[in-house]
């Protein structure tokens, strides 16, 4: 009985894991090989930028409809504890004034919780940064812009479509970011912009 | 022997129908993102949007606690689906993590949402966040960077006029948490909570002192079939109000408790304050927040579903909602270009009625459960392509981690970045020093990675600790050295491909661009993210 007992356990965890192998695992593979090709395809597509409305820092009321009607938009998702968006944001500082002369409207969207909410505006405005600093603190535009890893980073046109997307930072990212937006204001472009624009 | 045979076929038919219905759950998704795939150029026309993003990761490694002889493997997949029609969304998201480990339960599971949103009105039923003010009330919330996922199920409300917002809330909580490598669902419960918020900014003044002010208030009830007194609801009530004042703003947020007394019966009643004020100028930043509470938490013994927040940089919470007093002090200052630093002073400890007030906030006497952190940044950039970054942290931890009574940590740190244009380099060294009442130690680490923008970074880093304690070794087993190789790799702009093989210690991980919470791992990790 007692040898019955081993050999059931024994088949209920062979069974078991050969299940879990031979059934989820080609289908999980599946999956992710077909959202990897259909995600490689979507990218040739310009898909239409959701609607949002945000608070501010100040609490002001921000909508991407009315940011579209000055120019395009650049936004970065960051938060306090992350150092790469920081840096990112940081980095991108030097080129604040020309990307408003080009009519680039800039958003730097906190994805901080509501216990560090108080040190959002702060550190904002201690770094400089002249960018609309907007609360995020239920994710709601993280969801709505499908954003998997901080920092991540969008450009707009003023078409509402989304031009451009760029998981991640390392230093020497924002001039990829500073060619797009010379590209989408079709100023200072070096080289071929054509197919930079539409990525 | 018959019967042997029954219970295999029992057992078989249990387990096929288990899988069966995974299969079946998982072959629907992928026929839905073929649809959608085939459907989505005549879609696109009729103003069908169609994004998602999808994070796969897949563990290869060695549990020294289970056996060191066989490697195992994880595999997690997250992906995201929306659809957007006109006014109209509908979201979907499917998780699955397999552990190859049978003593892990594997978790699935398939989260939805569909939305109505067109001003005035928003109308919600599925999965949703929810924090109500700072989160004395409720603080349902989605942490996808620390693996910790506390949402609600229902239906959720949100109408929108004369410079105001009312939100009505019903749901089922579900706080699903990743610790000591696996998830587990903390709350498997029938309780379900029911809410309103109303946030109002009518008294608003358009004036040349630059004076404005917000108020809210809400009501949080939570229905719970084990409670002795049913009767006695539990629930939660509060209100805040915002005052700026140019650069100058102030919160204070306060709520209270009328609940059922856990096991006993009863009434159980609670309050909490929180207070933060800020001054915010160009080149310098000062915030400082207070928090005070009492058997203000909302939930079971090992979740909540308010979460009070903590004034302290790490986040951790002595004693989630039972009795926590504590402030934060944070100074930011740019005062040249080239040069910014960062001051902070963070404490959080228990209630003491020997002690007053003042000592309560400030000192952390040997019988109190407490954390104190202090920190000091300074980040300069000598020259335009180079930055140099230093400080020290420095915390006290009483009572928090059994079974050690008092843990100090003191770590200095030191990074340097060179730009070149067409590469990067980058290079760090930490040192953290840990004394504790059993025994001391030392963890020494070095970095160094080189990266192309736009393209990989390439990351080596080796930490090594002098001597283990005993009563870490039960925690994290006797690893004394972990040396760890990892490749970023940008496939493209949206997909994103990361390759770690080594060990590592665990704790906050900033590589390859991306910050992460990372559990103590020996093996090869490699991650696929994409967005679409």
């Amino acid at each position: 009985m007692k040898q019955d007992n081993r050999s059931i356990t024994s088949f209920a965890v062979s069974s078991r894991k050969r299940n879990r192998d031979l059934q989820y695992r080609p289908w999980i593979a599946l999956c992710i090989l077909f959202v990897f090709v259909f995600a490689h395809a979507q990218e040739k597509e310009l898909p239409n930028a959701p609607d949002f409305t945000l608070q501010d820092v100040d609490g002001n009321t921000v909508c991407l409809d009315s940011l579209l009607k000055k120019g395009p938009v650049f936004m970065s998702f960051w938060a306090l504890w992350c150092k790469m968006c920081i840096k990112e944001l940081d980095a991108l500082k030097p080129y604040y004034d020309e990307f408003d002369s080009l009519g680039l409207q800039m958003l730097a969207i906190s994805q901080d919780k509501a216990r560090a909410v108080p040190k959002v505006k702060p550190f904002a405005l201690s770094h400089k940064w002249k960018y609309v600093v907007v609360l995020d603190p239920d994710n709601i535009m993280r969801d709505l812009y499908n954003v998997q890893a901080m920092p991540t980073s969008f450009i707009i046109n003023q078409e509402k479509k989304i031009v451009f997307v760029h998981q991640g930072y390392k230093p020497g990212d924002e001039e990829i970011i500073v060619e797009k937006v010379r590209c989408l204001a079709g100023k200072n472009c070096k080289g071929d912009c054509k197919g930079k624009c539409h990525e | 022997m018959k019967s042997t045979q029954m219970i295999i076929d029992k057992f078989q038919i249990s387990n096929f129908k288990k899988e069966g219905s995974l299969k079946v759950r998982v072959g629907t998704l992928v026929i839905f993102i073929l649809l959608i795939s085939i459907t989505s150029p005549s879609s696109f026309a009729q103003d069908l949007r169609i994004t998602g993003s999808n994070r796969a990761e897949y563990w290869l490694f060695v549990d020294s606690r289970l056996d060191s002889a066989n490697y195992k493997d994880h595999i997690t997949e997250k992906l995201k689906l929306s659809l957007d029609y006109k006014d109209i969304t509908l979201r979907g998201i499917f998780f699955f993590w397999d552990p190859s480990l049978h003593s892990l339960d594997k978790l699935y599971y398939i989260d939805y949402a569909a939305q109505y949103k067109k001003d005035p009105v928003n109308i919600m039923y599925g999965r949703y966040y929810m924090t109500f003010g700072r989160g004395l009330c409720l603080n349902q919330f989605l942490d996808e960077d620390f693996n910790n996922d506390n949402s609600l199920y229902g239906l959720k409300a949100e109408l929108n006029g004369f410079k105001s917002q009312l939100t009505l809330i019903t749901g089922k909580p579900r706080n699903i948490f990743f610790e000591e490598l696996q998830y587990t669902i903390k709350n498997d419960t029938t309780d379900k909570v029911r809410g309103a918020n109303l946030e109002t900014r009518i008294l608003n003044f358009n004036n040349p002192w630059g004076l404005n002010t917000s108020i809210g208030g809400r009501y949080v009830r939570i229905h719970k079939t084990n409670d002795l007194t049913p009767k006695a609801f539990t629930e939660l009530f509060g209100g805040n109000i915002n005052l700026k004042l140019g650069p100058w703003e102030n919160y204070f947020e306060y709520a209270q408790h009328l609940g059922t007394i856990p096991k006993v019966g009863g009434r159980l009643k609670g309050d909490g304050y929180l207070f933060t004020t800020g001054l915010s100028l160009s080149g310098f930043g000062i915030s400082l927040q207070y928090i005070d509470y009492k058997d203000l938490g909302f939930g079971g013994a090992e979740y909540r579903y308010n979460e009070p927040p903590t004034p302290i940089k790490s986040g951790i919470s002595v004693n989630r909602g039972v009795d926590e007093v504590g402030y934060g002090v944070a100074i930011v200052a740019s005062p040249f270009d080239f040069l910014s630093v960062e001051i902070d002073n963070n404490k959080v400890s228990t209630h003491n009625k020997n002690l007053s007030r003042f000592e309560e906030l400030f000192y952390l006497k040997e019988n109190m459960g407490g954390v104190l952190e202090q920190g000091a940044k300074a980040i300069t950039h000598p020259t335009e392509l180079s930055e140099i970054s230093f400080g020290v942290d420095h915390i006290i931890k009483q009572k928090i981690e059994l079974p050690v009574q008092k843990k100090t940590e003191t770590k200095p740190y030191l990074e340097l970045q060179y730009d070149f244009g067409t590469f990067f380099v980058e290079a760090g060294l930490e040192q953290t020093m840990v004394t504790s009442d059993t025994s001391d130690y030392t963890d020494r680490a070095a970095s160094i990675s080189i990266g192309k923008p736009e393209r990989f970074v390439l990351t080596l880093r080796a930490e090594k600790r002098d001597r283990v304690p005993t009563w870490l070794i039960e925690k994290l087993g006797e690893e004394t050295f972990w040396p760890m190789l990892e490749l970023s790799l940008d496939l493209t702009t949206r997909h994103n491909l990361r390759l770690r093989i080594g060990g590592e210690k665990g704790g906050l991980v900033c590589s390859g661009g991306v910050c992460r919470f990372e559990e103590p791992f020996r093996g090869v990790k490699a991650v696929l993210t994409s967005i679409f």
